[in-house]
């Protein structure tokens, strides 16, 4: 993410959560956050609690953010946090870059206020006939990302879609949503077609889709995760069992117990580091009603 | 625990895959035939690749595909209450979010992208980069010191975390480094590391600990109990003995990767060498026996020495100065003669002698012996600090000692000396060099009186002492940094100052331990200094401070000595005393100049050898 991409996205949460804009400049931007968005990044959990155990109006507070990224020289100088005080009230002022703590409390709040929707699709203006009502499909959203990992990771996303009429999947269901129109209301002379599907079921679909999608995938890391697990076991068997044949005397008893718990804790470390798995973690999904039948 | 979509049911007309069951019976739990490891019945449950996922799916002989739905189920939810539902930007924001932050690639470094305002040096990079993928994550960093162990470590344990391999983080130091530690995480790397000082600080994911708080109950058995995806150990050289308690006590934390810092692998014995390697990967050298047996000629002396190497290399980093690549400044100092005035040296005539009369009369008392030479040492920095310590010393002694008129006479003496030849060459050197400058001296009065001293004749200074709180230093940087243009300094071993942007030191005095004297100068000329500091020592001639710098600057050379080097010999030499007890007790037993400038160089001599036996030790 690049300055400008930072500040398009900072702009846009600030804007979907309804936070006041008191200054936009070309590299910064002065903002009073609203009651929400205050609770997510301000972190004054005590404050909060506060009001709401009081009902006393609640007193948000005001950021300056800028998003050049700074030179260490410049950071060096500058604390990282700073505050100005102005006619408004008290300003903090700090820097928001990618990799900058302040960006990543937001992606995490995004991620936490934009978990699950229900939409519909606009029609548009020109074609709306009052007479007739048009048949919408409910579609099941899902970004899925994919994790492998051993004890190196990779990551991959899917925005995948299934309609609940048909059991139809799309697996570039996201993309087609991003030109579209969608409002959380029902509009007008639209009626939703029956779901063949429960969500349950759709969801099931999906998992199925991606697991015999990933079963074809290239399993060569895999195969070398596993190699050097084998040989990190083999380096602390080496290790050890010379070490527990020697304690054969009754007398060691105790001290062989010992090493064999030390010998068994190190192949559970290194399973625990090495063995391959994939993960699929479903990011946030939705409902999606769509014009047409499919 | 629930089991998602266990009802079976026919596939729905029209989808993907009719042939597929909807819900095939996950197996209870993964195959045991594959692999000849035992299977660990009870595997870690780290947070940093905890699944949720009760009844993972195979998806090959090695994998299984755990699946966490949380945020389907919460829909779920939500669907059959009719809401509340979220925002649709919030909704895309997320995925751009997740889009961002997604690791790629197994193997590219992603944090750089992610220090916009710190570039790490070449060295750095590659051994990050080394350790995450050659060594596994397990791995003995032991560069010399100055090239930025600290720096790689933040680097690695910075792209553990961002690939999320990394969640729960200890780092154990001595506790005079865990504030400089957390704040070189917090301020370079953006890393949310906090020190440990309550026990529920340990509930954090990243906690900076002392060792020896760690170890002791009730917080050594809080962190047995739990699970580190990353252990750092810094001065990892304290683990060299597995009988201790350090080193069982590490090599009982469960962790998966694992980081131990060191400048010094071996310090007696090759068998330390071999101790720090099998905490960290046991059978890298093989069993004992076979270490010995092997590689070990004599205790400081390997054989198959290629062989060695190549073993080590697969654990252990150490980058070299000489290796190049890290370009330190040059040091440029000077010693600044003076000549004190008529009434000074009367005064330290008169201290001297006082000194040395009573010194004989205290026998043996060592402290109060110390006392005393530090006296003379005051007088060699400023009157008024000698002043302080006189009219304790008045103070102390009995009211009918004959010593008190002695005192007295003394204090009459300093009463007579109208001005200070060293201030005022200071505020010369001062004034030409029309630069930054921190000056050092060892007394709070001195200072005092330098700060007066240079504010009557308008020039600003900022004071920057021990006992100040962390608010009240950093204020002081700043002030420098900003406004001032001289710093008057008392302590300089304090963490976390560093004045790059300044590039001329001013010893007013010298302290007598020449590893303070390397700390003073350490907090300007240091990685990312980027001209040659200029260093002044201040030497009255006919002192023993004199002396001092004589041993010091011509007889060890010890400011022009590499980095790291200097704390390497001391450590040798001062197995026995310290430099500073031994000083002040040839000083005391000298009988007059000429003795003691014979006696320090004897003891320069040792040092000498000291030096040049750990050089032919440090020949690779």
């Amino acid at each position: 993410m690049n300055p400008k991409q930072v500040q398009k996205f900072v702009v846009s949460y600030l804007d979907s959560t309804g936070c006041h804009f008191i200054e936009k400049s070309p590299s910064q931007v002065t903002v009073k956050l609203s009651p929400d968005a205050d609770r997510a990044l301000s972190n004054r959990p005590y404050y909060w609690s506060f009001v709401d155990r009081t009902g006393t109006a609640p007193e948000t507070m005001t950021y300056r953010w800028s998003f050049e990224s700074p030179s260490m020289a410049d950071r060096t100088n500058a604390s990282p946090v700073s505050y100005v005080m102005t006619e408004s009230g008290r300003v903090i002022q700090e820097d928001v870059y990618f990799g900058s703590r302040r960006l990543y409390q937001l992606f995490d709040s995004a991620l936490f206020g934009g978990r699950c929707v229900t939409l519909f699709e606009e029609p548009p203006r020109s074609k709306i006939d009052p007479l007739s009502s048009h048949p919408y499909t409910a579609w099941l959203g899902v970004n899925f990302k994919v994790g492998f990992e051993c004890d190196m990771k990779r990551e991959e996303l899917y925005g995948w879609g299934i309609s609940l009429a048909t059991g139809v999947i799309n697996e570039k269901f996201m993309e087609t949503l991003k030109d579209r129109r969608l409002t959380p209301r029902l509009p007008s002379n639209v009626h939703l077609m029956r779901n063949g599907l429960s969500l349950r079921k759709g969801m099931s679909q999906l998992e199925l889709t991606m697991e015999r999608k990933l079963k074809n995938t290239d399993f060569n890391w895999a195969v070398e995760a596993e190699q050097r697990r084998q040989d990190e076991l083999e380096r602390i068997r080496q290790y050890y069992v010379p070490m527990l044949d020697n304690m054969e005397h009754p007398d060691q008893k105790e001290q062989k117990d010992a090493v064999s718990a030390r010998f068994q804790q190190r192949e559970a470390e290194i399973d625990w580091q090495y063995r391959p798995r994939v993960s699929v973690t479903v990011m946030n999904c939705g409902i999606f009603h769509l014009p047409g039948i499919h | 625990m629930q089991i998602p979509f266990s009802s079976p049911a026919g596939p729905p007309s029209g989808a993907t895959s009719p042939a597929a069951p909807l819900s095939p019976e996950p197996p209870a739990l993964p195959d045991m035939e594959e692999g000849s490891a035992p299977f660990v019945a009870q595997p870690f449950k780290s947070p940093a690749n905890y699944s949720p996922d009760p009844a993972p799916r195979k998806l090959h002989p090695l994998v299984d595909m755990h699946v966490d739905r949380t945020a389907f189920e919460e829909l779920e939810r939500r669907a059959e209450r009719n809401g509340p539902w979220d925002d649709w930007s919030l909704y895309q924001l997320a995925l751009e979010a997740e889009e961002a932050s997604l690791v790629t690639d197994f193997h590219a470094l992603q944090c750089l992208t992610l220090l916009p305002h710190f570039e790490p040096l070449p060295h750095q990079i590659d051994t990050a980069r080394k350790v995450l993928h050659e060594m596994r994550g397990r791995a003995i960093l032991a560069d010399e010191v100055g090239l930025g162990k600290t720096i790689e470590a933040g680097l690695i344990l910075k792209e553990y975390l961002i690939r999320g391999l990394v969640k729960k983080v200890l780092i154990l130091v001595p506790a005079s480094l865990v504030l400089q530690w957390v704040r070189e995480l917090n301020g370079k790397f953006d890393i949310p590391a906090v020190a440990q000082r309550k026990a529920y600080t340990w509930d954090n994911d990243i906690v900076v600990a002392s060792m020896d708080t760690a170890k002791r109950d009730p917080h050594r058995q809080l962190l047995l109990d739990n699970e580190f995806d990353l252990i750092i150990v810094d001065e990892a050289h304290k683990l060299k003995n597995k009988r201790t308690g350090n080193y069982q006590f590490i090599n009982e934390l469960r962790k998966k990767y694992c980081l131990l810092l060191t400048a010094t692998p071996v310090q007696n014995d090759l068998s330390e060498l071999y101790n720090l390697i099998t905490l960290l990967k046991p059978g890298q050298l093989g069993g004992e026996g076979d270490f010995a047996a092997n590689f070990v000629a004599d205790r400081r002396v390997p054989k198959n020495e290629a062989k060695l190497h190549e073993a080590l290399g697969q654990v252990m980093i150490r980058n070299r100065r000489s290796d190049g690549g890290v370009e330190f400044t040059k040091r440029i100092v000077t010693n600044v003669p003076l000549r004190l005035s008529p009434e000074e040296m009367a005064l330290y005539e008169g201290v001297t002698d006082y000194v040395r009369k009573h010194a004989t009369t205290e026998n043996g008392d060592l402290t109060s012996m110390l006392s005393l030479v530090t006296l003379q040492r005051e007088v060699c920095s400023s009157r008024d600090a000698v002043f302080l310590t006189l009219i304790n010393l008045f103070k102390k002694t009995e009211e009918d000692s004959p010593l008190r008129a002695r005192i007295w006479e003394i204090v009459e003496l300093i009463r007579s000396i109208k001005a200070n030849t060293k201030a005022e060459k200071t505020m010369e050197l001062v004034q030409s060099m029309n630069d930054k400058v921190i000056i050092f001296t060892e007394y709070r009065a001195t200072q005092d009186y330098l700060l007066k001293f240079f504010k009557e004749h308008g020039l600003s200074a900022v004071p920057y002492r021990g006992g100040m709180n962390r608010g009240k230093k950093d204020w002081m940087m700043d002030l420098f940094r900003r406004r001032a243009q001289v710093m008057i300094a008392t302590e300089a071993g304090g963490e976390g100052i560093n004045l790059q942007f300044c590039h001329h030191v001013i010893n007013f005095d010298l302290p007598w331990n020449p590893m303070r004297v390397e700390q003073r100068i350490g907090r300007v000329h240091r990685l990312g200094q980027t001209e040659d500091v200029q260093i002044y020592n201040l030497c009255t001639l006919g002192t023993i401070e004199e002396h001092i710098v004589h041993l010091l600057h011509e007889k060890i050379n010890m400011f022009e000595l590499v980095i790291g080097e200097l704390d390497e010999i001391i450590q040798q030499f001062e197995k026995e005393d310290s430099l500073e007890h031994r000083l002040a007790q040839l000083v005391l037993e000298s009988t007059d100049g000429e003795e003691l400038r014979r006696k320090i160089d004897g003891l320069g001599d040792t040092l000498l050898a000291t030096k040049n036996q750990l050089h032919r030790e440090n020949q690779p």
